[in-house]
């Protein structure tokens, strides 16, 4: 399971050179923020011309609710 | 997260946890008729404190500051994994106390922070154990006892398992019922720790109660439950966690068949380990994977050798348990043995596991 299909990833802003992605956790008890932050950058580095700026932000607001996970992991985790 | 530690900054924090791991293994084993090196200074009376007050608040209140991001979080595992140093250093206890209180009461202030970012049942559960950490170690500070702690102790390792479990929960459909009874069972843990000087008997069976009701709730509820299909390091996790509510209903049912936690019965040292080793070590050993790298950026790739620690650990705690009910002081101390065997194989899987992570390429993480 991906943490887009987990609706970790609030927003994505491409601009000339720049790219600035949101996402979040599920918890803000979970200490894997930083690591998945990192990851996701270089996730994102690799996806986007060689030059371009990507920032990768932890943001907490709204918080997580299960209501923003994808159809796809909703019928994974069982969900009618 | 500019003003989070550095990763090699937290590396002298689960260092000071590992030494009051290392001390409060041989003061267990000192204590259970085995012949082993002295933990330091530390008397053997110290096993419980070095274990839950340093180790435990330790590595916890470190993983919290990890979640956090501020720095002012790291204090709490510095000053917990202080008080495990002053122990093994010989200080009086008192100094070992009175850091272990510090510590707990900045975990506290940490868990309220994370509350105060989501207000929900899980994050509230969490401040809920740090609160029981606060006051255990205030009880061991006034000279109550160690005794007097445990059940604060207990719950507040319980707590903190059972409201990380509480919020991967969340991935499954919801149920309002489940968190209703998940509320009142942790309202039933909470009350039964209160000390009750001279209360009735029947309130003593508070506490085990809850603890098996909470073993249950695990059992039916936790998404290892799917988790356990699938493969590899979440099967692994999964594992752990199932076998591990399987010793917090048995420690659970122990307690209850003593009485309560009451320490001098039969019950209460199989009760204990059942808890504090078959439950929370399996945690320890599903959680690692996943913590560690978190913590120290390092990589834990899965090997189906994961398995080993996890075997010789439940069939110690099983051998201790059952010794212990029977009143059989040599298999006793061979089960003790044996749980520090598979404490130090653990330790011993993890750092190769840091090794061959570092030597085989990223993306090939076996999950």
């Amino acid at each position: 399971m991906n943490i887009v299909d987990l609706g970790l990833v609030y927003d994505v802003r491409p601009a000339a050179g720049h790219i600035e992605v949101d996402i979040t956790m599920t918890t803000p008890s979970c200490p894997m923020g930083d690591m998945i932050v990192e990851e996701a950058r270089s996730v994102v580095s690799a996806a986007v011309p060689s030059g371009t700026e990507v920032q990768v932000n932890l943001v907490w607001d709204p918080p997580w609710d299960a209501a923003m996970m994808s159809e796809h992991a909703r019928k994974h985790f069982g969900w009618e | 997260m500019s003003s989070d530690l550095p990763r090699p900054g937290r590396v002298p924090l689960l260092i000071l946890g590992m030494l009051a791991l290392g001390a409060g293994i041989l003061a267990g084993l000192i204590r259970i008729g085995v012949s082993a090196p002295p933990p330091g200074a530390a008397s053997v009376l110290d096993h419980g404190p070095l274990m839950i007050g340093a180790f435990f608040s330790t590595v916890i209140s470190l993983e919290r500051a990890v979640a956090l991001g501020a720095r002012w979080a790291y204090l709490a595992p510095l000053c917990a994994g202080l008080g495990g140093l002053a122990l093994i250093g010989g200080l009086p206890g008192q100094v070992a106390a009175a850091l272990a209180s510090a510590g707990s009461l900045l975990l506290l202030l940490g868990s309220i922070q994370v509350y105060r970012r989501q207000r929900a049942l899980h994050t509230l559960t969490l401040a809920l154990g740090a609160a029981a950490l606060c006051g255990g170690n205030v009880l061991w500070l006034a000279g109550a006892g160690i005794s007097a702690a445990v059940p604060s102790w207990i719950s507040f390792l319980v707590l903190t398992i059972a409201g990380e479990r509480l919020e991967l929960s969340r991935f499954l459909p919801p149920s309002m019922v489940a968190r209703q009874v998940f509320a009142v069972i942790v309202t039933v843990i909470l009350v039964g720790t209160l000390p009750i000087p001279g209360g009735p008997g029947a309130a003593r069976l508070l506490f085990p109660v809850g603890l098996l009701a909470l073993a249950l709730w695990l059992l039916r509820q936790d998404i290892a439950r799917r988790t356990v299909r699938e493969r590899a390091l979440t099967r692994f996790i999964a594992v752990c966690l199932l076998t591990g509510y399987g010793w917090l209903a048995v420690g659970a049912l122990c307690l209850l068949a003593a009485g309560g936690v009451l320490p001098g019965t039969i019950g209460y040292d199989a009760g204990l380990h059942a808890v504090l080793l078959g439950f929370l070590f399996a945690m320890v050993f599903g959680h690692a994977p996943i913590i560690f790298p978190a913590i120290l950026g390092v990589r834990l790739p899965y090997h189906p050798l994961l398995y080993l620690p996890l075997v010789v650990l439940h069939f110690s705690v099983a051998l201790r348990v059952i010794a212990t009910l029977a009143g059989l002081p040599t298999l006793r101390s061979a089960g003790g043995l044996l749980n520090a065997v598979a404490l130090a194989l653990f330790v011993a899987g993890t750092l190769a596991s840091v090794i061959r992570g570092a030597r085989e390429p990223r993306g090939s993480t076996g999950r």
